[in-house]
């Protein structure tokens, strides 16, 4: 891919008051400690991929993410995880997420985990293959860190029996 | 986000984070971050834009396998249609967090 100009503003959809807020907890300068480092070991067309998404995505069949005790407790966000089968539709999912409009997940799942778009990259040869199994968690953590110990520890162990080399984590 | 792919990146998985807000790295070091000015919930694009959502994710995956080093941050040249106010990504309800620290966050606004 060749480079661009464009510089991202990460802020441009936020209003300005919450813009200048959430600022103050990001600091201004590089970040100079070490970053944990795993080359790709291979093409991307050898490669195994898993997706990741912090939406709050479940299976209705599934115990859905606690929006209740965030509602009680503004700075708490649910710490576990789901499975979500590489074959999930719409009409199987329960989106619970109460930092973002979920309406447009439930329409296409595509737009936040695209398990339809990397099944095409699959059949066409650009990656190796998917991964049976994506996963969710809750991306609201504030200041908060047992969902690495109880949502990204498990999925990480349960990637490596699934073979994945290389995981796209979407944010919500 | 940025602290799950740190803790996958140590248990051998490459990782790349497609996000707006490519500023959290400034504050925890992300590994691959490929920056995406979408609205929040949609970093892939357009409900049914297939075309779209391909291309948004070979992108990411191009800079998956090409980056070389710890902590590269690359800007995505892809434009959302939509005006912020338009986009229509916020909750129907105010989160519980900006509900607690309103107070603060109007505060921030006119500092």
């Amino acid at each position: 891919m060749k480079k661009t100009d464009k510089k991202v503003d990460g802020f441009r959809f936020l209003p300005p008051g919450l813009a200048a807020w959430i600022q103050n907890y990001i600091p201004q300068e590089e970040f100079s400690g070490p970053i944990p480092w795993t080359p790709l070991a291979k093409p991307l067309s050898r490669t195994t991929l898993a997706l990741v998404t912090t939406a709050g995505i479940s299976l209705k069949k599934d115990q859905p993410f606690d929006m209740d005790r965030e509602k009680r407790e503004p700075t708490w966000g649910d710490p576990s995880f789901r499975a979500i089968p590489r074959e999930t539709t719409e009409a199987e999912i329960d989106v619970n997420h109460l930092h973002i409009n979920t309406d447009y997940i439930r329409q296409d799942i595509n737009v936040m985990l695209p398990l339809n778009r990397m099944t095409e990259f699959e059949n066409e040869g650009i990656i190796g293959s998917l991964a049976p199994t994506a996963f969710s968690f809750y991306g609201f953590q504030w200041e908060r860190t047992e969902f690495l110990t109880e949502a990204i520890a498990p999925m990480a162990a349960k990637m490596k029996t699934e073979g994945v080399e290389a995981v796209l984590l979407t944010p919500a | 986000m940025g602290l799950a792919a740190r803790l996958l990146e140590e248990n051998q998985f490459s990782t790349i984070v497609l996000t707006p807000t490519h500023d959290f790295h400034r504050a925890i070091g992300i590994p691959r971050s490929a920056a995406i000015e979408y609205p929040y919930g949609r970093p892939l694009g357009e409900v049914d834009d297939h075309e779209g959502q391909r291309a948004v994710l070979l992108a990411a995956l191009a800079m998956l396998e090409k980056t070389e080093k710890p902590g590269e941050v690359r800007h995505l040249p892809f434009t959302w249609p939509e005006t912020p106010k338009e986009a229509k990504w916020h909750p129907p309800e105010m989160s519980p967090l900006v509900k607690a620290y309103l107070h603060e966050i109007k505060q921030a606004r006119s500092r």
